[in-house]
């Protein structure tokens, strides 16, 4: 049973449910688009030339970087291009990407892995499988899972989040009721890996069909699965982590540090397929939702492919879309479906276009501090975003905000809360940094004014030593002169005597 | 996409607060009559007037500010806080200052230190103390209601001190509290009629349960103490309870969310103190009921409270 649940949080009802949650499988896509950058590290530089025929699963791009992933080609067929388009971002970028056009026959490269029997591999052989099958958090973090899992010391618990991150998103729902076999046998992974004594699988109990699913296959005394409240943010990790545990993981600090791991479903799943087979990640389940589909639903599809290739499967309606990846709340919108899925795209919502309401003053009604998880007053932090009083906002708590906009969500006044701090949070990074380059100048300056000084002083002080030094050998050099005179003086004399004589 | 959930909107909330107060207001009528009705009314059109005046001045949208009904509740808070028989003009001054001073001139809604309503009640009973001092003494029809606010024709009404006034000059003429009858059925059925509104408030998760609770406390707390000390010249609790302003003032006055303290520790720091003071303006104070001073003063203590009851951070 639950410890107990974390404080604030909002329960907000699944917009568009679905009776009988499937995954249906994609067709091939004609041509995958690849970006070079991931969500974390370097961009990966392409191993393929244009015009190379590649094989699903191959290597077209690597970093020196440890701590990246390299990048798989999703299907068979010829590097096409490798250019800049626009990724799935929320101002629009464009970034470099590979551009695969298939040859229709799906020809997978060769790949062996520890094999189901993969008890005997040791713990830095699975690592590297999950870090050469290119395994990032599939929750929507896209953090690398081998860099979770590498120097891991004291682990006691190792948590398998099987929350949706958000109201309206069902994969890892679907994955836990199609996959369980691959999630339970991952997690016995990830156990060897950690070293850890018990693993728990965190399921929301409006998740009854999942929950069966993994019971059914879960005979593994270490194992345990939990159910949790359906309510939103109980996904985030830290949230998670004291709704099962009652551990409050310190603000700034990571789960690892009190002996916790964190590995959602999906991402369990992916690291089973690596570690067994050594198989590339190329493929991810994708839900498609939204006011603006007919049949919101569930696909597994090749990563690189379009928004649109899936969208257009869930009979989207012929009007103007506003497309989301991710969830409602924390998603980015995006322009246009004809950008790449990637290994971060949980979910694209597809919504007919909707007026907001217009926004009014806040009255501090205080619903949104009964709303926050992690306890803030964001009424006070709106009041110092807003007047730019970043000094104030940072006294009220504003790091530990984690934007998770419930408290957008529960507004009277519809304000953006969260927009203010997540700018708030900007402003204050610029304001520490221009103060540090600041203090930097201004040691500089002082140094220089002092050095000069210094020098100055030195200089003079030098003078005198030499003025100093110079009467002395003036005066020493009246007293040789003297000396001379005076010896030729005698000189003189003795030879005006012998003379005289 | 923005998502929101179903509940309540800032109009919708305002205009809640507005119907929570029809209870206590039906009861002053049944007491008062018209002039109950008569002085709302004047108030209400006043906080239009002034405050779309205010807002083409400042060149701001009107429409949307007068339609979020915060105007409007204030004018019929300070409406039901004076006297019905009042001069017109009291109450067309007293909103005027309150939406002029109390609220447009620190930005208008939400940026406001005071409560605006009390402010300009404060303004009113320091500026003509007679007006807000003659309550009537009875039921006074339409046409009688008019005579007497607009001063038509010099009509002669019953009318007289509160009971709280009535108590102050008693015992400072040197009576002692079992001598007096302390008891007014108006008082206590306005004062319950906005008890109920209150409960209804909270029952619908407009106002938390925080600072009427502690309000009440304060003033139970601090009462009690007193009558203890001598029960001949302190009124018991009962008495503050279900005299003046002390249930308008708990569940409607001191709630305002935007001068009101905004954490939950805070709210009940914020609540007890106002209860307390309110009870001390009372008793020691030159003003027979004290619920307006005590919100003032405690309205400039909110950001120290707020500053200093931030809860515990998750992970702090």
């Amino acid at each position: 049973m639950l410890n107990q649940s974390f404080g604030g949080g909002v329960v907000i009802p699944n917009p568009h449910p679905v009776e009988t949650i499937e995954i249906i499988s994609a067709p091939l896509p004609d041509k995958v688009v690849l970006p070079l950058q991931q969500r974390i590290g370097d961009e990966a530089i392409p191993c393929v030339k244009v015009g190379d025929k590649v094989l699903t699963g191959q290597v077209i791009a690597k970093t020196e970087d440890h701590f990246c992933v390299p990048i798989h080609a999703s299907i068979s067929g010829k590097v096409v291009s490798i250019d800049e388009q626009t990724i799935p971002h929320k101002s629009g970028l464009k970034s470099k990407c590979i551009t695969i056009e298939s040859d229709g026959k799906d020809q997978w490269a060769e790949h062996k892995g520890c094999g189901t029997d993969f008890l005997h591999c040791d713990q830095a052989t699975m690592i590297e499988y999950i870090q050469s099958s290119g395994i990032v958090g599939l929750g929507g973090a896209g953090f690398p899972a081998h860099a979770k899992l590498e120097g891991i010391q004291d682990c006691h618990t190792l948590i398998i989040n099987g929350t949706e991150c958000e109201p309206g998103i069902m994969c890892d729902d679907a994955l836990m009721q199609h996959h369980p076999r691959e999630v339970i046998r991952g997690v016995e992974i990830l156990l060897h890996i950690c070293g850890a004594q018990r693993a728990i699988i965190a399921v929301e109990d409006d998740k009854q069909e999942a929950l069966n699913s993994l019971l059914m296959y879960c005979h593994n005394d270490r194992i345990s699965i939990e159910q949790i409240p359906t309510k939103y943010t109980s996904g985030a990790e830290k949230l998670l982590i004291k709704a099962l545990l009652g551990i409050e993981i310190p603000s700034g600090g990571f789960a690892i540090d009190t002996g916790i791991v964190c590995q959602n479903v999906a991402t369990t799943k992916a690291i089973f397929d690596a570690v067994v087979d050594n198989k590339p990640l190329v493929s991810r389940i994708v839900t498609v939702t939204g006011s603006g589909v007919e049949l919101p639903n569930n696909y597994e599809v090749r990563l690189g492919a379009s928004f649109e290739h899936i969208v257009s499967m869930s009979k989207p309606s012929i009007h103007q879309h506003a497309i989301r990846m991710g969830g409602m709340m924390m998603g980015v919108d995006v322009e246009t479906t004809s950008v790449p899925i990637c290994k971060i795209t949980n979910c694209i919502f597809v919504n007919k276009l909707e007026t907001k309401p217009s926004t009014q003053e806040c009255i501090r009604c205080g619903q949104c501090n009964q709303a926050c998880p992690v306890d803030l007053l964001p009424q006070q932090l709106y009041w110092y975003a807003k007047s730019e009083d970043t000094d104030k906002a940072m006294d009220y708590n504003l790091a530990d905000c984690i934007e998770c906009r419930c408290c957008d969500y529960v507004c009277p006044s519809h304000i953006p809360l969260a927009e203010y701090f997540s700018f708030a949070k900007a402003l204050h990074r610029k304001t520490t940094e221009d103060q540090y380059r600041t203090d930097i100048a201004r040691e500089r300056f002082e140094f220089r004014e002092y050095r000069l000084e210094r020098n100055k002083q030195e200089r003079t002080e030098m003078m005198a030593a030499k003025k100093e030094e110079l009467k002395k050998k003036m005066a020493n050099d009246k007293a040789q002169k003297d000396k001379i005179a005076a010896a030729m003086a005698r000189v003189k004399k003795t030879k005006k005597a012998n003379d005289d004589a | 996409m923005m998502m929101h959930s179903n509940a309540l909107n800032t109009n919708q909330i305002m205009r809640q607060v507005i119907y929570a107060l029809v209870l206590g207001i039906g009861a002053a009528y049944y007491f008062f009559g018209w002039g109950v009705i008569l002085q709302i009314t004047l108030a209400v059109v006043t906080a239009v007037v002034v405050e779309s005046t205010f807002l083409s001045l400042r060149k701001l949208p009107v429409k949307p500010a007068i339609s979020d009904g915060s105007a409007i509740l204030s004018a019929i808070l300070l409406a039901i806080s004076i006297p019905s028989i009042a001069p017109w003009w009291i109450v067309v001054v007293g909103v005027t200052f309150a939406i002029i001073f109390g609220k447009q001139l620190y930005g208008g809604l939400g940026n406001n230190p005071f409560n605006p309503a009390m402010l300009g009640y404060a303004f009113l009973l320091i500026s003509y103390p007679l007006q807000m001092t003659t309550w009537a003494g009875e039921f006074l029809n339409l046409s009688q209601a008019i005579d007497v606010i607009f001063n038509l024709t010099s009509v002669d009404v019953l009318s007289g001190a509160t009971q709280l006034d009535e108590v102050k000059t008693q015992l400072a003429l040197g009576k002692i509290v079992s001598e007096l009858d302390v008891h007014s059925i108006s008082q206590a059925w306005i004062n319950a009629g906005f008890l109920l509104g209150g409960l209804y408030l909270i029952v619908r998760k407009i106002i938390t349960w925080h600072i009427p609770v502690a309000f009440i406390i304060g003033m139970v707390v601090i009462s009690s103490m007193l009558y203890f000390i001598n029960d001949q010249i302190y009124l018991p609790m009962q008495n503050h309870l279900m005299l003046g302003a002390t249930m308008l003032g708990a569940f409607f006055i001191a709630t305002d969310p935007v001068s009101a303290s905004t954490t939950p520790k805070g709210r009940l720091i914020y609540g007890f103190l106002i209860g307390v003071l309110v009870v001390v303006i009372r008793v020691f104070g030159g003003y027979p009921d004290g619920v307006a001073f005590a919100v003032l003063l405690m309205n400039i203590t909110v950001p120290l409270i707020d500053y200093y009851t931030q809860p515990k951070v998750f992970g702090k």
